[in-house]
């Protein structure tokens, strides 16, 4: 595990959290598109935050599971997990 | 605005994943042959528990019927809902160009019994032996009652009136019941029915406290209504769900009509109250009756609840002289749920989509495993029997006291 969370790992924890499927390649180009268009719902969101915390064991900001893009969340916990190391 | 409501609703789709078979014409042809699929019970974790055989259904992949972000975010019991719902849809000739262009018009109303008890208890699992932060956020929406409902609305945007009914083993006529009445105020279709997965350990502790279960090993002798030896039920997974359409829907689309869904009733006596469920069984076939303008010698078969406790068996036959008189008596009477299991609320749906399949077959299925009975019933057992039927009656009761009484016409029955 890197102390950053890269387009990779989130594109797993879409996979494992909310059941979705998507390249990390891809995953780079929809940077700014919404998550619900990427078919990932505010409770799927809910559980890819609840599953960084449990696997970094550091708080994620409230804000990350209201983030509406993947590049808000990942600066979003990014910022967290450099703040909490 | 100004056409007139539907006075006549219909069965126009029918979706079947069931422990007899995975699909409507699987299940037609183990269940027309008399084939029992009770078998000890495989799932991990229930070896060591009192309840031994159940109806299983081995050869559903979930992971083929439904997309992964709904698989993720539900329980067994819902995946089996959102595979018999394409079904019925596509039966129906229901397609997403269709619905999508009119959402509204489309409802959803499923019955529940057990929910989603394997996800629930996987998750009861984290909580316990982790701690709360490694609860899913799924938790919230997959084991309760409403799953299935909510989730077939949301995958195929149905925003049409849409309900859930907990009345146990009744509710999946009392679902079919709502879906007619939704119809009757202006949606054109409903999807309607019921699918559970009660085979997994949290859930299987749950029905040992059911003094009516059978903890019976043998398959063959664990469920045998009416007779000498009834020992009690055994459970089953799966379920059907069914379209349920307005007469002028289904005419302008040009579907066939499979069956009328003629009269509805149901009362209430009380949690294992078998002696009194006489009485309420029999006021809900009057009242079903009376809704179909049906005499009771017009019926041509009885779908029984056939629970398999001596005091249920015997209030059934009763009521159902009570309320036919002699013609009570002589109608055959069948419970194909033997050869299945009785899968709580899909119990009943899965006994409707039998009696359509015989109204248009024309053949009455047998009672697998069952062949001598104490009762005075035209019990039809070891072999499906040729017959014209017209008119089935369905009969439900819950082990929490409900009872529901259906009565189901030919497609081909016109107007009087």
């Amino acid at each position: 595990m890197s102390d950053t969370i890269t387009v990779e790992e989130l594109a797993e924890l879409m996979k494992k959290a909310a059941g979705v499927t998507v390249a990390p390649e891809q995953l780079k180009q929809k940077y700014d598109s919404g998550f619900d268009t990427l078919g990932v719902d505010s409770l799927g969101l809910l559980g890819i935050v609840g599953e960084l915390e449990n696997r970094y064991g550091t708080p994620m900001p409230p804000d990350a599971e209201r983030s509406k893009t993947p590049r808000v969340f990942l600066d979003q916990v990014n910022s967290a997990l450099l703040a909490g190391a | 605005m100004s056409e007139p409501l539907p006075r006549r609703v219909a069965v126009t789709g029918i979706g079947v994943v069931a422990p007899n078979g995975n699909g409507t014409d699987a299940f037609w042809k183990s269940t027309e042959a008399g084939i029992s699929v009770l078998d000890r019970i495989t799932r991990e974790g229930c070896a060591h528990l009192p309840l031994r055989v159940a109806g299983e259904v081995r050869d559903f992949a979930a992971e083929s019927a439904v997309e992964e972000r709904y698989l993720v975010q539900t329980d067994r019991f819902t995946h089996f809902a959102l595979a018999a719902a394409d079904r019925a849809l596509d039966d129906a000739g229901l397609g997403r160009a269709y619905t999508e262009a009119a959402p509204f018009s489309v409802g959803v109303v499923t019955a529940a019994g057990s929910g989603g008890g394997e996800f629930g208890q996987r998750e009861l699992q984290q909580l316990w032996g982790k701690g709360s932060r490694f609860v899913g956020p799924y938790q919230s929406i997959a084991w309760f009652y409403a799953a299935s409902t909510g989730q077939i609305s949301i995958r195929r945007g149905f925003k049409g009136p849409c309900g859930v009914v907990a009345s146990d083993e009744a509710g999946g006529l009392d679902a079919l019941a709502h879906a007619k009445r939704a119809v009757c105020r202006g949606t054109d279709a409903v999807v309607a029915g019921s699918t559970e997965a009660p085979l997994a350990p949290y859930s299987m502790v749950c029905q040992l406290g059911y003094p009516e279960l059978s903890t019976e090993t043998d398959p063959a002798r664990a469920y045998r209504p009416f007779t000498e030896a009834a020992c009690g039920f055994v459970p089953a997974e799966g379920g059907a769900m069914l379209v349920v359409e307005g007469e002028r829907s289904a005419r302008e689309r040009g579907v066939e009509v499979r069956a009328w869904l003629a009269g509805h009733a149901a009362t209430f006596t009380g949690a294992g109250r078998w002696e009194q469920s006489r009485d309420g069984l029999a006021h809900a076939i009057r009242g079903a009756l009376a809704e179909a303008d049906c005499a009771p010698e017009e019926i041509d078969v009885v779908f029984a609840d056939a629970l398999g406790v001596p005091d249920a068996d015997r209030a059934e036959a009763l009521a159902i002289a009570d309320a036919l008189g002699g013609h009570g008596r002589r109608v055959p009477v069948t419970a194909p749920k033997t050869g299945i299991g009785r899968g709580y609320g899909a119990a009943p749906v899965l006994d409707v989509a039998a009696a359509v399949l015989a109204l248009q077959h024309g053949v009455i299925p047998p009672t697998p495993n069952v062949f001598d009975i104490c009762h005075d019933l035209d019990l039809v057992t070891e072999r499906a029997r040729a017959a014209e039927p017209r008119t089935a009656l369905v009969l439900s009761r819950g082990l929490m006291g409900s009872n529901s009484a259906l009565v189901l016409r030919h497609g081909a029955t016109k107007i009087p």
